[in-house]
């Protein structure tokens, strides 16, 4: 891995609280790590630890109060609102705890419209195939269950081919056997086509799967871990 | 860590596009009911304007291809040829110098005559003096030699010889002698010295008197304005104006003006039938063949003329039936014009009134120097009437065609119609546009997790706000498509029809009219784009996380508000009313505009019909009978020995102002009246009607200034009180006042008025008589113009209102659709959810209607008094308590409907609802 695989995300001295006087309360308080590209690593933390936070600033729809994030060169804190919104629609693919799917479109609609947003988009029905979705791409996401709706939603984050794949919590409203099912997808949308994947998660199972670990509590970062005995999706029980 | 081959797609086309489609029509009803509104709509203003610019053109072309007058004025009596074609010249006279000479040559003869008169008393008497002298010289002479001879005679017999000897010699030589004395006296230098002192004296009097009476005149008619000659072409244009008798319909009364054939101007366009081609056949009108249900073929009387109706045609200067151009709105019900040949014409017994049609030789560029065309003529026209050898010809009326009601009333309203309707549309859209941005906001409170995870992946504030705003703007642009193929095809003809019921207008083509597409579509299009700019793209500038947080308030309400201990269902009510505010505000602009609406459909027939039924009741007595002359052929005044009869007197002045010249009818009332009682008035003081006081918001105590109509002559008075009569624009006086004022007789008056008909007095002393189905005629036109629409136009306004409460409440429900899911998992009975989540709604309707009830009256009164402003006379806006529960109901029918639809709604939100993810 080359210094600039390694230094693909920087962040440092990332400061951030909420309230002001006596309510202010510090969600973030000076982070530093780096991220290397095409790593899976794994925001991990109890509730109020801060990791959805330091996600939503990673990924340019939050702010910090101090500090610097460097993506690929470039310098969130100098980015315009205009510009933040471009480096999301060229770099970032977003999945959260909820699908946030579009009722009335189907699913490859719901999927084309990540394609939209990118020049070079993958082929979406052989990203069906990949997602299992094929056979339902001209469903309503009603009549699809859980998982299915977040592989709707994933398929929505990658199909641009996106630099970074930001998850929020992608398994908090599934079952066990479907979380595994997503866990498995996410792992080989990393080995396939290769994004940088920062996942958010309070389950400590699936930092074995990460490349990269990083522990948060109270809004400091209490574990900076490369992880050398990563197992596969398909290995981890919780 | 190096990717794997990949294989890349097509980008594929914006799918937020093609949602914007499934969303029409996954909420196909919402988007129909605005789409049939809108549709509806455009189409009958795309209709009003196709037809109003098509009309406007044909009546524009009629100007010229049917020789429409320039004005016409009416004369006293025929005119000399030497008159009209002084008239012609457009040259104003030289008043002083022909009244001068004319003063000159009458002074001359009469003192001429009194000089020969004083000249031949004076000799006769000489000569008679002489002769007396020269007789008794040659009787004494003789009683002398008879003396001498011894006869001496008495004085008795002296006296008789010399008044024998006189008898004589007068008879033998006083004539030639006076003769004589005649000649040589008149050929005296004494005589022409006389002469010359008296035409001196004379011409110095006429000189003083004229010099006084032009300066007044000359300030009157202003003429010592200088202007270049306004050359003019006068045609005869005598009419009758008599009784319209149908024979097949006994109850029918009006009246007909009647033209003889006409070949130079004002010309006419039959529209069924042919021209008369013998006496005994007419042409009339069309739109009042149609009123009075007159075809071809039938026989009508004009007076005791019967003719045979050969045709119905458009008369060049009759688009509205205007009797008087002073008349408040023309009458096409009761009158009626026709024309016939010259041998028909002199059938018809009644006195012609000498009318003259007049065409500038050079026409004017524009309105204004037409405007000021008209006045030099006028200047022109009072000073050759003045100066004509035809004696005591006077301008009975003189109406350029800009202000020829008959002529510019339909062009004029034609034109109002257009912008009214205009206006009604740009409403109509601006309440949809607001109904779509409350939806929309609704819908970005639903879909706002949705729009979070788009803006974080990349979509922009613009691509949202396209896609939030192209449902919208998408139905505007089919709605105005389909509209304006329907105001081209159906509409125009629905249009055409209303304007063919009401004015008298010739044959229109329906032509292509940007215009109506411009605003029907282009500006509906951009009002629907500013107001749902304005209210989503505030929203749509929150960050993507507050989206995902749900986190729509830019405020938000720290704590909820405090409530009183009321029962649980009273809390939950006024809860659902808190959180549902900026609907309930919609919901009350909603409600007050249907309400304006059905102010309109609703106060316009209950005021005329208001009218039609009080007028009689307003009336100060049942008949006014104006005299064109209060002396009969002998002389004698002319009187009736109808009991209740009063004199009275009057006049017509002007109300001058920017906006319109109001004709004010000026009554002098005889003391202790039995029909106008008014007070003791103080000098320099009069009543006015409140039809004026309201009209012009006049007071006690105010003053008011009135002009003569075709003289720069200005009276002004301080208002005694307001009197109460509606039925016009009226100033009341003492008779003895008028007569001072108007520089009248004291004895003078115009006519009578009387409770009982006054049918005693021969027609031809009549100049003009006022029932009281005169007083109504405005009703009458405005009620059949307009009566029979207004009834359609209040179901329209039932349908509007159950459009909008059914946008505006489905809102409301599906806002809290997911409460109210939960609510039934909770065990609510749907009776019980629906009085929670209607009640609120019902109250807001109700008490909206009150309020909106209350403004749409003010608004339409206000409208209604614009209206009335720019007509002559006047009557307010009438809206009696009937009326407003007629326009409660009206709404509350509508919402009735809506709240079982509502219900039905209710019932129908599935308990899963509530369980499912938020999405």
């Amino acid at each position: 891995m080359s210094n600039e695989e390694k230094m693909f995300l920087s962040v440092s001295g990332l400061k951030k609280s909420f309230g002001s006087g006596e309510t202010r309360q510090e969600v973030l308080r000076g982070l530093d790590f780096t991220v290397a590209k095409g790593e899976f690593c794994v925001l991990l933390g109890p509730s109020g630890s801060g990791k959805s936070t330091l996600l939503n600033i990673l990924g340019g729809i939050d702010s910090a109060d101090e500090g610097e994030i460097v993506i690929n060169g470039d310098k969130l804190a100098e980015m315009n609102e205009k510009s933040l919104t471009r480096y999301r629609r060229k770099h970032l693919g977003y999945v959260f705890q909820m699908y946030n799917l579009i009722p009335n479109l189907n699913v490859k609609e719901n999927i084309e419209t990540g394609a939209y947003l990118s020049d070079n988009p993958l082929d979406i029905d052989e990203l069906l195939k990949i997602l299992g979705l094929y056979e339902h791409r001209h469903k309503l996401p009603n009549q699809l269950s859980g998982g299915q709706q977040q592989r709707v939603s994933i398929g929505r984050a990658i199909v641009k081919n996106p630099d970074i794949l930001l998850c929020d919590e992608p398994t908090g409203a599934l079952d066990y056997k479907t979380s595994k099912e997503i866990l498995r997808l996410i792992e080989e949308v990393n080995q396939k086509y290769g994004n940088t994947i920062i996942m958010v998660t309070h389950n400590e199972a699936i930092k074995q799967m990460a490349d990269h670990i990083i522990k948060l509590r109270d809004g400091m970062i209490r574990h900076d871990i490369i992880n050398t005995e990563k197992l596969s999706a398909a290995e981890i029980e919780w | 860590m190096e990717k794997e081959r990949i294989s890349s797609g097509r980008r594929p086309g914006n799918p937020l596009r093609r949602r914007v489609w499934k969303d029409m029509i996954r909420d196909w009803k919402r988007y129909l009911m605005i789409c049939i509104m809108l549709v509806v709509t455009i189409g009958f203003v795309s209709g009003m304007y196709v037809t109003n610019n098509s009309m406007l053109h044909s009546l524009d072309s009629s100007i010229k291809a049917l020789r429409r007058e320039n004005g016409h004025f009416r004369l006293s009596e025929k005119a000399d040829e030497d008159t009209v074609k002084a008239i012609e010249t457009g040259v104003t006279a030289d008043v002083p110098e022909v009244f001068r000479e004319r003063a000159y040559n009458e002074a001359e003869e009469e003192v001429r005559k009194a000089v020969d008169e004083a000249v031949e008393e004076n000799v006769r008497t000489q000569v008679e003096e002489a002769i007396r002298t020269q007789t008794e010289a040659a009787v004494d002479e003789q009683l002398q030699q008879a003396e001498k001879a011894g006869m001496k005679a008495t004085e008795a017999e002296r006296t008789e010889m010399i008044a024998a000897a006189f008898d004589t010699a007068m008879k033998e030589n006083y004539d030639k002698a006076v003769s004589d004395a005649l000649d040589e006296a008149m050929k005296s230098e004494d005589y022409v010295k006389a002469f010359d002192d008296a035409m001196k004296e004379a011409k110095k009097e006429i000189d003083k008197e004229i010099d006084e009476k032009y300066t007044e005149l000359s300030d009157r008619y202003g003429l010592d304005e200088k202007f270049d000659p306004v050359p003019v072409t006068v045609y005869e244009d005598f009419y009758k104006d008599t009784d319209e008798i149908l024979p097949a319909d006994s109850d029918y009364s009006g009246r007909i003006r009647i033209y003889s054939e006409r070949a130079d101007i004002d010309l006419f366009d039959i529209l069924k039938g042919r021209a008369p081609q013998n006496s005994s056949e007419i042409i009339i009108d069309r739109m009042h063949a149609d009123n009075a249900k007159i075809s071809i073929g039938d026989t009508i009387k004009a007076g005791n003329a019967e003719f045979e109706v050969v045709g119905v045609a458009f008369f060049a200067d009759y688009s509205a039936l205007y009797e008087s151009n002073t008349d408040t709105m023309f009458d096409a019900l009761t009158f009626d014009v026709g024309m016939t040949t010259e041998e028909g014409f002199d059938r018809i017994d009644a006195n012609t009134s000498y009318n003259y049609a007049f065409t500038y030789n050079s026409p004017p560029a524009d309105k204004y120097e037409e405007k000021e065309m008209s006045e030099h003529f006028l200047k022109s026209l009072i000073t050759q009437t003045a100066v004509s050898d035809t004696e005591d010809l006077e301008i009975k009326d003189y109406v350029p065609a800009y202000a020829n009601q008959a002529l510019t009333f339909a062009e004029n309203d034609i034109g109002k119609d257009k912008a009214m309707a205009g206006v009604l549309l740009y409403i109509l859209t601006a309440v949809l546009a607001f109904i779509f941005a409350v939806n929309i906001s609704s819908t970005l409170e639903k879909e706002s997790a949705v729009i979070g995870t788009l803006r974080a992946s990349g979509y922009t504030r613009g691509e949202m706000l396209r896609y939030y705003m192209s449902a919208p703007l998408l139905l505007v642009v089919i709605a105005s498509v389909i509209g304006n193929i329907l105001g081209y095809t159906v509409f125009r003809n629905i249009v055409a029809d209303m304007y063919y019921n009401t004015y008298s207008l010739p044959k229109y083509v329906p032509l292509w009219t940007p215009e109506a597409f411009i605003r029907t579509t282009v500006i509906p299009f951009v009002l629907m784009l500013v107001i749902n700019f304005a209210v989503i793209t505030k929203t749509l500038k929150l960050s993507p996380l507050k989206f995902l947080r749900h986190d729509l308030k830019k405020s938000r309400r720290k704590k909820a508000v405090r409530l009183p201990k009321w029962g649980f269902f009273a809390r939950f009510r006024t809860r659902v009313f808190l959180q549902n505010i900026p609907n309930y505000i919609m919901l009350f602009v909603g409600v007050t505009f249907v309400m304006l609406l059905i102010s309109m459909a609703v106060g316009l027939p209950e005021t005329l019909s208001y009218y039609q039924s009080s007028m009689k009741d307003m009336m100060f007595a049942e008949d006014q009978v104006i005299l064109s002359t209060t002396e009969d052929e002998d002389g004698n005044t002319i009187t009736t020995p109808d009991e209740n009869a009063e004199r009275f007197s009057i006049t017509s002045l002007e109300r001058k102002s920017d906006m319109y010249n109001e004709d004010v009818s000026v009554y002098g009332i005889v003391s202790g009246s039995r029909y106008v009682k008014l007070g003791s008035c103080e000098e320099g003081s009069v009543y006015v009607s409140k039809a004026y006081a309201d009209k012009y918001g006049i007071r006690k105590g105010d003053t008011i200034t009135l002009s003569e109509k075709y003289e720069h002559k200005d009276y002004t008075w301080k208002v005694q009180d307001i009197y109460d009569y509606s039925g016009s624009v009226s100033v009341f006086m003492g008779i003895a006042q008028f007569n001072e004022v108007f520089d009248r007789d004291a004895d003078d008056f115009s006519g009578y008025m009387s409770d009982t008909m006054i049918t005693d007095i021969d027609k031809e002393y009549i100049a003009k008589e006022i029932t009281s189905q005169d007083m109504t005629k405005v009703a009458d036109q405005l009620d059949h113009s307009m009566g029979a629409y207004m009834t359609y136009f209040q179901y329209v306004c039932f349908i509007v209102a159950a459009i909008l409460l059914f946008l505006l409440t489905k809102i409301i429900i599906e806002k809290n659709e997911r409460s109210i899911s939960m609510a039934k998992i909770l065990g609510y009975e749907n009776g019980e959810i629906a009085s929670i989540y209607l009640f609120p709604t019902a109250l807001v309707v109700f008490f909206s209607e009150f309020l909106a009830m209350y403004l749409g009256y003010k608004i339409m009164a206000g409208f209604w008094k614009l209206i009335m402003m720019q007509m002559s006379g006047w009557f307010g806006f009438v809206l009696p308590a009937s009326g407003f529960v007629k326009e409660f109901l009206l709404v509350f029918a509508a919402y009735a409907v809506i709240t079982v639809l509502d219900f039905r709604r209710i019932r129908r939100i599935p308990k899963v609802l509530a369980l499912k993810n938020v999405e």
